[in-house]
């Protein structure tokens, strides 16, 4: 009998090469042969300065990805972590560029001004849930429009760049930003943060009694709040702990990649949104998210060097994405209606549940 | 007499259990067959391979004396057969024609025929004596109700053999009642039905003929004429089941619970607790009697903290938690073994481990700092599941595929376990077999023989009356009576439970 965790395995790679099988018909259709531009995917995304760019578009995908799966796993969505990392950003670089004293402590300034500038933000959303009963999946993603708009009223009038015509701040200066470090010829020194996050969260989810009360709650709110558990403050928590994390990862997107808040940068980058997908993909667990995001920013990369080289257009690097998610998202659906069934035998007996058939 | 169908050395393993075991069952054409065993016995597992929602391992089903093979419960349904669950499944927010037609639409064009629909359900409904408005909406029906329109669903795809699972474990005894007509029509006409209980009474009052399974095999198949409660329940346990003992008097000692003057309300803002006084004191069992709807269980939420209380006051170990969470009641000396096992007192997605800590998860033995000790959780659901016979590999298995009954046995075991100084314990033996329920109730004599206090709810008036020190009858949402068990009957009960007073 195969166990569910191989069968998982199994699948994953089953949709994985059946995304790349489409990809590759798509791509024979536009006249190349697939398996040269399949190369140059790889070869671009993995050799030479292909490796540094995956390594370095992993930390956002990644991070926001670790940044939504807290709140996820405790059954709390946080549609929010565009805004969160945009104003996390925002402050974070603003702190580089502005703050007096010795570059580390004002890189450290930096990040702790994003993760709270983060942590407020999903506070806000936390806040709205609990005292204004918006469902946070509501209020954490109206509040990234708001976001949104003070970022780009800040770097436009108060602290723009008057020098360039585009709207963003002056540079971080050189002492002030994020290092890098001497792997794979420069990736920025935020992969120590991202590793840290990585680890604490894993230790957190297996560890903790904390963890195993979000968990609880995430499988069923009622029974952990049955069991004593502070639902309301555990909802606080964990999207302050999430918007920190993004805030981290916005200011890290500036502070260690662009160096200028550009307006509507952050946005555009749709990392916040790559990284709800992987976070979904992974089943919130770290391991497996960091997998997937790995994956995706290979794939992304490779996509590009595939555009370079061979002239097929990078787009189908996303229909290859989108082909892997479709495939897993209905193999979630299917293996969902296959446990649902056992599942709802033992339910036979004393439920008063009505639930709906679809 | 022709068999309806057969069931022929039908064997499933699951990962560490045997759930069926070679088992063979033959059902007679217009029989009542009742089928009984203890839980994990796996009743339900051989109904749900027969209906097609699981696949066996090894074995074959036979309808109408033609092999089958059921791919999904619709290859089922296509061979005659249909199953009621209580997990019902149904549309909330259609009404009870449109539920029942679903998929087999009296038609106008391309549109449906709600009236020919209507017609048709309130026809078959008279035929067999199950009375619903066809209009109605699902949400707006109690558990009673949404039986009967399951059941209906099932007669509208013309199903010859109805399987219920364990159908009379939510029913008011009235409905029960009601459900034995229906499943005496269903018999007159032909039809067949195949219905697990652990009600050894309910056998004897409607079955023909039952089959026995333990531990996986069935040990025996009997004409319910020729046969006992007390045969049944000697081959479902291999021992003889005593529910009948009076416990002893025990010593009184202070009040772990006071409730004065506590008004609740429902979501709907209507109050369903109405001015209640009333005191649990170690060392006693307080029964609530009470028809369901009639403000009992606002009343127990109110008391453990998981519904705002409107007016009143609530004392639990010495301290006020009328506007409480359940945080606080436990800290303050309270455990709760809930109604709905399900909903609210277990995770299905869960461990064993993760379900039997829940409660304990911030003692000092548990934990260390932040950190969680497992082996000690481990160690700590090791002993539950073996002191109270939880039927499971160990405590990593989760929790979803535990049978009813042992789902419901390892709730009890944790809330018993907090050894709280009030207990408040709400239908604790329901879905359990009969040697559970022996044994469940020594467990919570005992519990009140060592100084702990007792909150009973039951809708089993004889377990009420076997259990409690004294017992209270709620109607429409205040206590219009207190009774001692000894000089009381179920007769006497059911009279102030309908409104009755003296
Ligand atoms: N999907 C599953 N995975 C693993 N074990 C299972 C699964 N379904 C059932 N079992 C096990 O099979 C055994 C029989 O279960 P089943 O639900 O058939 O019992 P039952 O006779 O209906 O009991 P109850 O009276 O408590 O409802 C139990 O030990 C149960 O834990
Ligand atoms: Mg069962």
């Amino acid at each position: 009998m195969m166990s569910q965790s191989s069968f998982d395995r199994l699948s994953v790679a089953l949709s994985i090469v059946a995304a790349l099988l489409i990809g590759a018909a798509v791509i024979a259709l536009s006249g190349t042969n697939p398996l040269l531009a399949y190369g140059e995917m790889v070869e671009g995304a993995l050799t030479g300065s292909g490796l540094r760019n995956t390594t370095a578009r992993m930390i956002p995908i990644v991070g926001m990805g670790l940044a939504l799966s807290i709140p996820f796993r405790a059954g709390v969505i946080n549609l929010g972590g565009e805004g969160q990392m945009v104003l996390g950003g925002l402050a974070g670089t603003l702190c580089a560029i502005y703050l007096p004293g010795p570059p580390a402590l004002v890189m450290a300034a930096s990040i702790v001004a994003g993760a709270v500038a983060g942590a407020f933000w999903a506070f806000l959303a936390a806040a709205g849930q609990i005292w204004l009963k918006l469902p946070i999946l509501i209020s954490s993603l109206l509040l990234a429009y708001p976001a949104r708009a003070i970022t780009s009223y800040l770097v436009r009038f108060p602290f723009a760049d008057p020098t360039v015509t585009s709207s963003s701040t002056v540079p971080v200066p050189d002492a002030n930003r994020i290092p890098k470090l001497p792997l794979f010829g420069g990736v920025s020194a935020s992969l120590v943060l991202l590793a840290f996050f990585l680890v604490a969260i894993a230790i957190f989810n297996q560890r903790t009694v904390a963890g195993y009360e979000t968990r609880m709650t995430g499988l069923n709110s009622r029974f952990s709040r049955y069991g004593g558990v502070g639902v309301d403050r555990q909802v606080v928590w964990v999207m302050l702990a999430s918007g920190a994390i993004a805030g981290v990862i916005g200011t890290h997107l500036v502070v260690g990649e662009t160096y200028r808040f550009l307006d509507g940068d952050l946005v555009a980058s749709g990392f916040a949104w790559t990284g709800l997908l992987v976070t979904l993909l992974a089943s919130h667990r770290p391991l497996p998210l960091l997998a997937a995001g790995a994956f995706f920013s290979a794939l992304q990369i490779g996509g590009l060097a595939m555009q370079r080289n061979v002239n097929v257009p990078w787009q189908i690097a996303l229909v290859v994405q989108a082909v892997v998610i479709v495939v897993l998202a209905g193999r979630f659906v299917l293996s969902r209606r296959q446990r649902a069934q056992p599942e709802e035998i033992p339910m036979a007996e004393g439920e008063l549940t009505v639930t709906g058939e679809v | 007499m022709s068999n309806a169908l057969e069931l022929r050395g039908i064997s499933k393993s699951f990962p560490g259990v045997r759930a069926n075991d070679n088992v063979d069952l033959e059902v007679r054409r217009g029989d009542i067959h009742a089928i009984v065993g203890e839980n994990g016995a796996g009743k339900t597992t051989l109904m749900s391979i027969l209906y097609g929602l699981t696949a066996p391992d090894s074995g074959e089903i036979v309808v109408d004396g033609r092999t089958v093979r059921f791919n999904s419960a619709l290859d089922a349904i296509a061979a005659g057969l249909g199953m009621v669950h209580q997990a019902f499944k149904l549309f909330p927010t259609l009404t009870v024609a449109e539920n029942v037609v679903f998929r087999n639409e009296p038609r106008t064009g391309i549109f449906l025929d709600r009236a020919e629909a209507a017609k048709r359900v309130r026809a078959l409904g008279s035929e067999y004596g199950l009375m619903v408005d066809p209009g109605a909406r699902i949400e707006d029906l109690p558990v009673g109700v949404l039986q009967r329109v399951e059941i209906l669903k099932a007669l509208y795809r013309d199903a010859q053999v109805l399987i219920l699972d364990e159908p009379t474990a939510v029913l008011t005894p009235q409905e029960r009642d009601n459900l034995f007509v229906t499943l005496r029509r269903l018999k007159d006409r032909g039809r067949t039905v195949i219905f697990i209980t652990h009600k050894l009474g309910e056998v004897m009052a409607v079955s023909d003929r039952v089959t026995v399974l333990r531990g996986g095999r069935a040990v025996a198949h009997l004409d319910t004429a020729s046969t006992s409660p007390t045969e049944v329940s000697r081959l479902m346990t291999g021992r003889n089941v005593d529910l009948d003992s009076r416990p002893p008097p025990s010593l009184l000692g202070e009040a772990v619970l006071s409730v004065t003057d506590l008004t609740v309300r429902d979501d709907d803002g209507l109050v369903r607790v109405d001015a209640v006084s009333l005191e649990v004191r170690s060392g006693e069992i307080l029964g609530v009697a009470a028809v369901a709807g009639n403000g009992q269980h606002e009343l127990i939420e109110a008391i453990c903290g998981l519904r705002p209380a409107d007016r009143g006051s609530i004392v639990v170990g010495g301290r006020e938690v009328a506007a409480a969470d359940m945080a606080v009641t436990r800290e303050s000396g309270l455990a709760y073994i809930p109604e709905d096992r399900h909903r609210v007192g277990t995770a299905a997605g869960g461990e064993v481990w993760a379900n039997l800590v829940m409660g304990f998860q911030r003692r000092k033995r548990f934990r260390r700092g932040r950190f969680m000790r497992r082996a000690e959780v481990e160690e700590h659901a090791r002993r539950i599941i073996a002191d109270y016979d939880v039927r499971v590999a160990g405590p990593a298995v989760t929790a979803a595929t535990l049978s009813g009954g042992n789902l419901q046995k390892l709730v009890v075991g944790r809330e018993m376990s907090h050894a709280a100084p009030l207990l408040v314990a709400e239908e604790p033996t329901r879905g359990v077999d009969v040697g559970a329920i022996e044994f469940l109730h020594r467990q919570l004599v005992e519990y009140r023989s060592q100084g702990g206090g007792i909150l009973l709810l039951s809708a089993e008036l004889w377990e009420l009356l076997a259990l409690s020190s004294r017992v209270v009858v709620m109607y429409e949402g205040r206590i219009v009576a207190e009774l001692d068990p000894a000089e009381t009957d179920e007769a006497e009960l059911g009279f102030f439970m309908t409104g009755g007073s003296r």
